[in-house]
């Protein structure tokens, strides 16, 4: 069942489904690496990923090579990340998987679980885990130099994907901004201060109403109280306009009795009247490289498939909040 | 209500000449007004800057003057607005308008009655920045307005009253309320309110405090207030996205005048608590002036007696809300 993954030499890897609008990314990047054989799964037929080895079927991606991939990159929609983990799982195959890991926690606890059984590795693929914006965060916070911190407030606002209309299917994406873009900075949170003790969140659908309908929110605010007493709170509305150079981006500001600090993952840019050039650390490699190291030793890495089940229950805990009006207790999820 | 006699100065009684009773006074000077005073402290020194006429009891001045502004500690906002009301005067009092909602609405309620003016002095208002977005707003700039984020920075406060609780409603009454009410201004009434505070637990002082607005319309909004380390600097934003644009400014990101390190060094740089308004025309003055040709001459008024109530209102559910970590309906 499991084979060794190759410590050297050439990596097989399957990237499965072009309908997350990060494929593209990863696919360029794994591409251009002289040791990654790269093969894409585009059942949709999305027909955007392209300048690599495109199949149009999940089956066809497996059956690539005679003994099948190393790993594979799940980038379906959500709902669909289940069921390639599983097979993964089954397979022996070493996982990255796009967040949010899964639409529900039993799905993500049950990929967990698999991939666990399997001696798999799961990752998440959240990037900014990589952004030297999170790691500044993270080394003020743990070399003391805000003091002790006592609010966060976070800021993950983008465009609404324009070329992949199930973002606002519910079924398929399980809910709107709140489950797209809460989890980045609940990731960078938990990395910091571990799990929050009750989340509250409240959300509307009047940003990209034509889309929303009445399903998908929006926008949405959400709040997280941890044990220590701090407070986030986490604005994920798809806010940036249609219009804006930029797709969006993802700030902290954390304040203590040291002082404050503020970091934004996608500040460096070089502007201009409705232009937008980054540059800088590419937070996609390091992701890409983190995994591509998990694979190669077999030992995973943050961010970790738990990290990943850990956010969708505090987005489950966020969607409970909000169809009962009150705070949730993360414990009671 | 009109002034009676429009060609005579008007006559304002100053209750209270602490830290913000010297934010307003230019203002009233710059209309013209004859001051008068009375505090339970510095008034004598209030008067030598600002040449106002002291008066030993409330009473006293009551009988001296037209208009008083309520500038004393929030506990004693409403008993001194009933008395100058029962006085037959008109009256700007300082934010918050009382501690409870019921005393808000009682001094609301009385000015009615009794065919007075009272405008409780929401200077954020005022403030050009947030003028200039709630009109852009109103005018359907950004479209439907949907997701508002406000916050506000600053030391806490020199006069200890501020830290208790109980005296000046903590960080969310004195503060936040500031932005509760550009919420309310912004997006319309307020269904419910959830918010959290944190008290650093090595000093008190430093304090934040998080409360999401969720407005009848639709809209949601986020305040966040903070009493930072001493030396923080005063700093305000604001974050406004609707479905056709989006509003946004920084204080701290402002260019007008910008020193390096080395110049900063050798400014003032104020204490902290209150904002830095030098690089633009006072907020302050310019609620002043509008207040006093309301009283004057029957002039229009950005804010009125029930949003300060209002705002009061709003406060005290999210009061509400950090006592019992529940989300309070307004």
């Amino acid at each position: 069942m499991l084979t060794a993954s190759p410590t050297t030499g050439t990596l097989k890897i399957a990237l499965m489904s072009c309908a997350h609008t990060h494929a593209g990314a990863y696919a360029s990047r794994l591409e251009a690496k002289a040791d990654i054989d790269l093969v894409v799964a585009d059942p949709d037929g999305y027909g955007d990923v392209q300048g690599t080895r495109l199949v149009g079927s999940y089956q066809e991606a497996w059956n690539a090579w005679p003994d099948g991939p190393d790993a594979i990159v799940v980038t379906s929609a959500n709902a669909h990340h289940k069921d390639l983990v599983l097979e993964a799982a089954r397979r022996g195959v070493h996982v990255l998987c796009e967040k949010p890991l899964a639409t529900n926690i039993a799905d993500a606890e049950a990929m967990v679980a698999a991939c666990r059984e399997a001696g798999v590795v799961l990752m998440t693929a959240f990037p900014v885990h990589f952004a030297p914006a999170a790691e500044a965060l993270r080394a003020a916070v743990a070399d003391g130099a805000l003091g002790e911190v006592i609010g966060i407030t976070g800021t993950n606002n983008g465009k609404l994907p324009d070329t992949r209309a199930w973002f606002t299917d519910v079924e398929l994406a399980g809910g709107g901004s709140l489950v797209d873009h809460t989890v980045h900075i609940a990731e960078i949170l938990d990395s910091i201060f571990g799990e929050p003790a009750t989340v509250h969140a409240t959300v509307n659908r009047i940003l990209w109403a034509d889309r929303a309908g009445e399903g998908a929110e929006t926008g949405g605010l959400v709040t997280l109280t941890y044990s220590s007493g701090l407070v986030a709170t986490i604005d994920c509305s798809w806010s940036q306009p249609a219009d804006a150079p930029t797709w969006g981006g993802l700030r902290i500001q954390a304040v203590g009795t040291g002082g404050q600090l503020q970091v934004d993952a996608f500040a460096e840019h070089v502007g201009g009247h409705g232009q937008w050039l980054a540059y800088g650390v590419d937070s996609d490699s390091a992701l890409l490289e983190a995994f591509l190291g998990a694979v190669r030793s077999g030992a995973t890495a943050e961010p970790s498939g738990d990290v990943g089940l850990r956010t969708v229950r505090v987005v489950a805990a966020a969607q409970e909040s909000v169809r009962s009006g009150q705070p949730v207790e993360l414990a009671s999820i | 209500m009109p002034h009676e006699d429009p060609a005579a100065p008007l006559r304002v009684g100053i209750i209270g000449t602490g830290g913000i009773s010297r934010a307003h006074t230019p203002g009233w000077i710059e209309t013209g007004a004859e001051l008068h005073c009375h505090s339970l402290e510095g008034a004598d020194a209030f008067a030598e800057t600002f040449g106002a006429t002291v008066h030993a009891t409330l009473e006293e001045l009551l009988a001296a003057v037209d208009v008083v502004d309520v500038c004393t500690p929030t506990p004693v906002h409403a008993e001194i607005v009933h008395q100058a009301l029962d006085a037959g005067k008109d009256v700007v009092c300082e934010k918050p308008l009382a501690l409870t909602t019921e005393d808000a609405r009682s001094v609301v309620e009385h000015a009615q009655r009794v065919g007075r003016t009272l405008f409780p002095a929401h200077v954020v208002r005022f403030f050009p920045q947030y003028a200039a977005a709630q009109r852009a707003v109103e005018t359907g700039a950004i479209g439907q307005i949907a997701v508002l984020r406000f916050e506000r920075t600053g030391s806490f406060p020199t006069q200890p009253w501020f830290g208790d609780e109980s005296q000046s409603g903590g960080i969310v009454m004195d503060q936040m309320i500031h932005d509760i009410d550009q919420a309310i201004w912004l997006a319309g009434p307020v269904e419910r309110v959830y918010a959290q505070q944190s008290i650093s637990s090595e000093t008190d002082t430093v304090r934040t405090a998080h409360a999401v607005l969720t407005h009848v319309g639709g809209a949601i909004s986020h305040c966040r207030g903070l009493w930072g380390a001493p030396g923080t600097q005063f700093r305000y934003t604001f974050d406004l996205a609707g479905d056709a644009g989006r509003l946004q400014y920084d204080s701290a990101g402002d260019p007008g005048v910008v020193f390096d390190e080395v110049a900063t060094q050798r400014q003032s740089t104020g204490d902290g608590f209150l904002p830095d308004v030098s690089g633009m025309r006072s907020p302050y003055a310019e609620e002043i002036l509008e207040f006093a040709a309301a009283l004057t001459s029957g002039g229009p008024s950005r804010v009125s007696a029930a949003d300060g109530a209002y705002a009061v209102e709003v406060s005290r559910a999210a009061l509400e809300s950090l006592r019992t970590g529940r989300s309070i309906t307004c």
